[in-house]
């Protein structure tokens, strides 16, 4: 095995900004991509329930109040929607991450349940799946 | 390369380790940040970039896919599995490249492999929910790479230092 420990850097060079700022440039375009203008606007939100990777529901928030309650592997989760929020209210799964995630009301966010693969996305627009570009 | 019992003993060590930090990391939640269940911190990659400096990238992966193994049968579920592996993997991967070029330090190398680590636990995100909407979580995680990223970097540069008189492995040694 060749010796290549004799060159190891441990302190760092201008290089390693480099790495460091092109970390922080894909963090910023993705951001720009998804929480860009379009996500920012006042546009009516909408309500996107996928449940094992399947679209369940697909509802504008404002006529989606109300109690839900969607089920896979065996878990049950108990969905809240008011005053333009949406929580899960209870849930069995293990871990309980998504009901401590608390309320969402902004586009771009999400509710995750890994156990019970449920996903609750809000998206601006009341027009499908929205692609933001710039 | 010589597997002596001399690496086998530190590979052991060092996997025992990597299994305490990401036990260890469950006490600092990435969710209260980042409300993504599932993703970690990525504290046990110091193990990862330790043992690439010094041991070499087959000691490295060996590490790295006992710890995720172990990790995965005391918690039980494979979606941790799955997380744990896909994260580990991108960051050695994206390391093992960066390593190449002689301009970067550890913290180069380091933040390279966080930011990989992260985006590898959002492909596992994608691939346990079905749904490619998790990507939206991207930029958080990235911002939270240059954190644990530095933060890596710091420690090992430490460690390699520090260990650089122990003669740990046959290979020539830090000066
Ligand atoms: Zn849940």
């Amino acid at each position: 095995m060749k010796s290549n420990s004799s060159t190891v850097k441990t302190r760092p060079t201008p290089w390693d900004a480099l790495v460091f700022a092109a970390v922080a440039a894909l963090a910023v375009l993705t951001a720009l991509v998804f929480y860009g203008p379009k996500a920012r606007t006042n546009a009516p939100l909408t309500c996107v329930v996928s449940v094992g990777g399947e679209v369940m529901d697909h509802v504008p928030l404002a006529s989606f109040a109300g109690e839900h309650t969607y089920s896979h592997n065996g878990y049950t989760l108990t969905v809240r929607v008011s005053g333009g929020q949406v929580e899960v209210l209870h849930s069995d799964c293990p871990g309980q991450d998504c009901v401590h995630s608390g309320p969402i009301s902004r586009a771009g966010q999400s509710l995750v349940c890994l156990p019970a693969q449920v996903v609750i996305h809000l998206e601006s627009g009341t027009d499908g799946p929205d692609v933001i570009v710039g | 390369m010589k597997f002596s019992v001399k690496k086998l003993a530190l590979c052991a060590v060092l996997a025992a380790l990597a299994l305490g930090l990401s036990t260890l990391e469950n006490l600092f939640p990435v969710s209260l940040i980042v409300p993504l269940p599932g993703v970690k911190l990525g504290l046990a990659n110091i193990v990862t970039v330790f043992a690439l400096y010094e041991l070499g990238a087959p000691e490295a992966l060996a590490i790295l896919v006992t710890r995720c193994l172990l990790g995965g049968l005391f918690s039980g579920t494979a979606t941790a599995l799955l997380f744990s592996l896909l994260g580990g993997l991108c960051a050695m991967g994206v390391m093992i490249l960066l390593k190449r070029s002689r301009r970067l330090s550890v913290y180069g190398v380091s933040v390279g492999g966080a930011a990989a680590h992260n985006a590898g636990q959002i492909l596992a995100a994608m691939i346990t929910l079905g749904n490619t909407m998790v990507v939206g979580y991207l930029p958080f995680l990235l911002a939270v790479a240059l954190i644990t990223g530095t933060l890596t970097g710091f420690v090992v540069s430490l460690l390699l230092r520090a260990t650089a008189h122990l003669h740990l492995t046959n290979q020539s040694d830090y000066r």
